[in-house]
């Protein structure tokens, strides 16, 4: 069962398009939220209430890059691996990134805190090396600066949202 | 009209034609994978490029995505074009798995086309290959995701063409992926031409799967024989059994496609329970004796009785061939002509639905796909004849409003209207609907007074049929005699079966129905029966309990119905696969289905599995099937009858639409004749009056309620356990039933177990009811004890 707040927000989404498989993003997105990813449950779900298949959903939900239809940690951390960021490393961030929290490309750290995904430019070549971090910029990134963001993230007071 | 140059050729093409189109006219076939004729171009795969030199586009261009325009000059070997497609060819083969010698589609596999095309010959990426996890897609396709290029031809065609959901592409870049959400079987029930679509061996036929490779099969150009649409199918033979049934184009008829029944309902011609063997009183004699012991006691019989004791039955899954051999026996012997239908009443309005097309009121299938509104009634498309629901969803992916009428719950997969009303309602919702849009709301209102509901749907209607400029009208035959006089509206008729617009074109006029028959049989006036491909256990109960009654049953056959085993003489006829023949289309359309096998025991049990003995003197086993057309040939000479060479010849000669045609020269697309109108003497047949009861109204499924397909494994094997009927929820309510309840349905003197399903998507005061051979006997009004709580 889904709170009453968000399936009453859920309905609000699609009552504000004319189609409602416009709103299909919006919807699993904020299923997401609420999951922590888009598990079989969230996926049925949102189908029923679209009146899509569950097809025609995994074909968005695993095209798009934050959309995740696997657990993933609190803090998803999505590397740039593209051209100017490249350019800019003095050393790989990403390959650091993958040592210091001991997870291979796309996996979780063993405290259930970070995931760690590889994104095709995430749009902030002036700031390069960057990453970004449950909606938030990390720009000009050294291995120091990349200590220090992963210790303020691991000093959070949040209670993890948890999958089931 | 564009005029270009391709390789030095001039050509001129209609506006809109792409350049690959333009190209494959003069016979220059550029190497493709996502251009398909039907789903269009979607530049997916980059290997259609060409070079253009000269005229309004310069440089390398796909030439399916290139409308073809004036000036244009085109070379498709021009050098740079030659080099782009090999290094396309070697991009696409780079995750390719090369597993072609254990891959069912090897031998008739574009990919391997044009990776010669292409010129790739070595593997230069030292890399990994990318590989994917398969997927179970049901009994018909099997998957193979590491084989696929990600052309989206599956994907579009399953999802753009035929509205399906259940299939498509996930994952992006390099990973993409086509499948279902999770394991388990297609929606689609057109899903077996993913098998021919694909251009990999990603999805193969999988009943098929590892049986043969392609060149090793015998191939012949067939018709389809489980619905009356007469699509066009190529069959492939191995080792006397058929192995798989592809979709072979007729642009007039089924396009590129075929629908599943037709693909996977082949195999009764290889069953063991076949009978092979000629029989006289239930024991196995040389076909040679049989045909004796038929010729005499026919003769006996005629000689005793005179020929009026002597019935014929036909069947309306026979080739015109043999139906046409059935009336030249019985004119010839002085019998009365033979039954092929259930009563006069229906023979005549087959007869009439297939007189109303004349040349400018007939279409085809395909022009259908093309209409801009049609109005189906008493069809429930994609059971009736499915492909006719793919040529809706064109017709209405194009815009046409589809508007069905039908007691039955309908699924398509298309928008439509539908007015689930019963049967004898139908005339009138033809006429308000047809009829004046302006008026169409009184009428509505005076001729369905108790449906208010349906006064606005009907009111669409008629404004969308009046408004449109290609109107079409899809109708069962019980309707041809109500239909309205306007040139305007084009006309579809569905029949029930493969052969009924033969048997309605070849039988004579004064053919008694199957009910006359009984009832002669039972008054002592017929005293012998003879049934050619017809199963009257299921075609009309009510004679087949009269058949221990009669002195002489002769039956010719190759299925093993109960007609058979009744049989006092039995004479194997030969399939469409063994024998061919001419079929005539639900719209008249004449067709040929050539013979692609030999008769005989297949292989597989010939050798018990193993190899067949290597007795090279022994005769093969079970090769005593003829064409039932030869059989009655015989019959005739030994009645001493001068048969005339072609019995269809003969008979067409003397039928003013048909005559002059000849049968062993139609052309590819099939031959429509022209006929000459509805005559004016058609009376709409009376309508029942179901005050005291329930209508019964039968519903055919996708698989095994056709005659051959009954008998076919593989389609039998996908049927519910019990059969379910169906019941508007009001009227369950009023009777005390609820839904998913067992119940005993009244059938003759027995009770029939059912389960009772509930629906308000269908008429009330009808019963619809699947058609199997159970249910043949249910009386067409139900009475109140009919259905009772079981």
């Amino acid at each position: 069962m889904l709170p009453e707040a968000l399936e009453k927000e859920l309905h609000r989404i699609i009552a504000a398009v004319p189609r409602p498989r416009e709103a299909a993003v919006d919807v699993m997105y904020a299923l997401q939220h609420h999951y922590g990813y888009l598990c079989d449950e969230a996926m049925h779900y949102a189908a029923r209430v679209l009146g899509m298949t569950t097809l025609e959903l995994e074909s968005l939900a695993t095209f798009y890059d934050y959309l995740y239809r696997q657990p993933v940690g609190r803090y998803v951390i999505h590397v740039c691996d593209s051209v100017v960021c490249w350019m800019f490393h003095q050393d790989s961030i990403f390959d650091y990134l993958c040592r210091t929290l001991g997870v291979p490309p796309g996996g979780t750290s063993e405290d259930g805190l970070f995931t760690v995904l590889p994104a095709a430019c995430i749009g902030n070549c002036h700031n390069a090396p960057t990453m970004l971090i449950n909606g938030r910029f990390y720009d000009r990134l050294t291995p120091e600066r990349i200590e220090a963001v992963l210790a303020e993230l691991r000093q959070g007071i949040e209670e993890p949202v948890r999958c089931k | 009209m564009p005029d270009l140059i391709i390789d030095g050729r001039a050509i001129s093409v209609p506006k809109g034609t792409m350049v690959i189109e333009a190209a494959e006219r003069l016979g220059i076939m550029i190497p493709r994978f996502c251009w398909h004729k039907a789903l269009g171009a979607a530049g997916a795969c980059r290997m259609c490029a060409v070079k253009f030199v000269a005229g309004p586009v310069k440089g390398l261009e796909m030439s399916c995505m290139t409308l073809a325009a004036d000036g244009m000059v085109v070379e498709t070997f021009h050098p740079e074009a030659v080099a782009f497609r090999r290094s396309i060819i070697e991009l696409l083969m780079v995750n390719h798995p090369h597993d072609c010698p254990v891959c069912d589609e090897g031998g008739h596999c574009l990919l391997q086309d044009e990776t010669i095309s292409g010129n790739h010959v070595q593997r230069r990426f030292p890399g990994r290959k990318r590989t994917y996890l398969d997927q179970d897609l049901g009994p018909f396709v099997q998957h193979e995701m590491n084989r696929c290029i990600h052309c989206y031809r599956c994907a579009r065609f399953y999802q753009d063409y035929c509205g399906y959901r259940d299939f498509g592409p996930m994952q992006n870049a390099n990973r993409v992926y086509f499948g279902r959400f999770e394991d388990g079987p297609l929606e689609n029930p057109f899903a077996g031409n993913l098998a021919d679509l694909c251009p990999t061996g990603t999805l193969t036929d999988k009943p098929a799967r590892y049986t043969s490779r392609r060149w090793d099969c015998e191939r012949a150009p067939s018709v389809c024989l489980h619905c009356s649409l007469g699509c066009n199918v190529t069959v492939l033979s191995r080792y006397r059994r058929v192995a798989r049934i592809e979709a072979r184009d007729n642009e007039a008829v089924n396009g590129s496609f075929i629908c599943d029944r037709g693909r996977f309902s082949a195999g009764y011609e290889a069953i063991p329970e076949r009978p092979r063997a000629g029989l006289a009183d239930g024991r196995p004699v040389p076909v040679t004796e049989a045909v004796a012991a038929a010729v005499s006691r026919l003769a006996a019989l005629a000689e005793s009785h005179g020929p009026g004791s002597i019935a014929v039955v036909g069947g309306l899954r026979s080739s015109l061939e043999t139906q046409a051999a059935l009336v030249a026996l019985a004119g010839a012997a002085g019998w009365r002509a033979p039954a092929f239908f259930g009563s006069r009443q229906e023979q005549a309005a087959t007869k009439a639905a297939l007189a109303a097309l004349t040349p400018a009121r007939a279409r085809s299938l395909a022009e259908l796909g093309q209409a801009d509104a049609v109005l189906v009634l008493g069809v429930s498309p994609l059971y009736d004849a499915p492909m006719l629901a793919l040529a809706l969803r064109q017709a209405s992916r194009a815009g046409a409003k589809i508007i069905v009428a039908d007691p039955r719950p309908v699924a398509l997969p298309l928008p439509f209207s539908h007015l689930p009303v019963a049967p004898r309602q139908l005339p009138a919702v033809l006429a308000v609907a047809t009829g004046q849009p302006d008026q169409a709301a009184a009428e509505a209102q005076k001729r369905l007074p108790f449906s208010p509901e349906l006064w606005p749907v009907l009111e669409d209607a008629a404004r969308a049929l009046a408004a449109a400029r290609r109107p079409a009208l899809v109708f069962a035959p019980g309707l041809a005699a109500s239909l309205p006089d306007d040139d305007r509206l084009g006309l579809f008729p569905v029949l029930p079966a493969a052969g009924s617009a033969g048997a309605a074109l070849l039988a004579p006029d004064d053919a008694p129905g199957l009910d006359e028959l009984a009832a002669g049989v039972a008054a002592g006036r017929i005293r012998g029966l003879l049934v050619a491909e017809a199963d009257l256990f299921t075609a009309a109960p009510e004679l087949a309990a009269l058949l221990g009654s009669l002195d002489a049953l002769v039956v010719l056959d190759h299925l093993p119905t109960p007609t058979v085993a009744a049989a006092k003489v039995f004479l194997p006829t030969a399939t469409i696969f063994e024998a061919g023949g001419t079929l005539a289309a639900s719209d008249g359309r004449l067709q040929t289905a050539a013979p692609v096998q030999p008769p005989g025991d297949p292989v597989v049990r010939d050798g018990r599995g193993s190899h067949p003995p290597r007795a090279y003197d022994r005769e093969l086993p079970g090769t005593d099937p003829a064409p039932a057309a030869f059989w009655l040939g015989e019959i005739s000479q030994g009645l001493g009858q001068k048969a005339p060479r072609s019995p269809l010849a003969a008979v067409m000669a003397g039928l003013p639409a048909l005559a002059g045609i000849d049968c062993s020269r139609l052309p590819d697309a099939g031959l429509r004749p022209a006929f000459a109108g509805p005559r004016p003497d058609t009376a709409p047949p009376a309508p029942l009056v179901a005050e005291a009861g329930l209508a019964v109204v039968y519903d055919e499924a996708l698989f095994a309620t056709d005659d051959p397909g009954r008998y076919a494994p593989l389609a039998l094997a996908q049927t519910a356990a019990s059969p379910v009927i169906l019941l508007h929820a009001d009227d369950a309510a009023s009777l005390g039933l609820a839904d998913a309840m067992a119940v005993a349905v009244g059938c003759g003197d027995r009770f029939v177990p059912a389960v009772v399903r509930l629906s308000r998507a269908m008429a009330r005061g009808v019963l619809v009811v699947p058609r199997l051979p159970e249910f043949a006997g249910l009386p067409p009004i139900l009475g109140p004890c009919g259905l009772r709580r079981r």
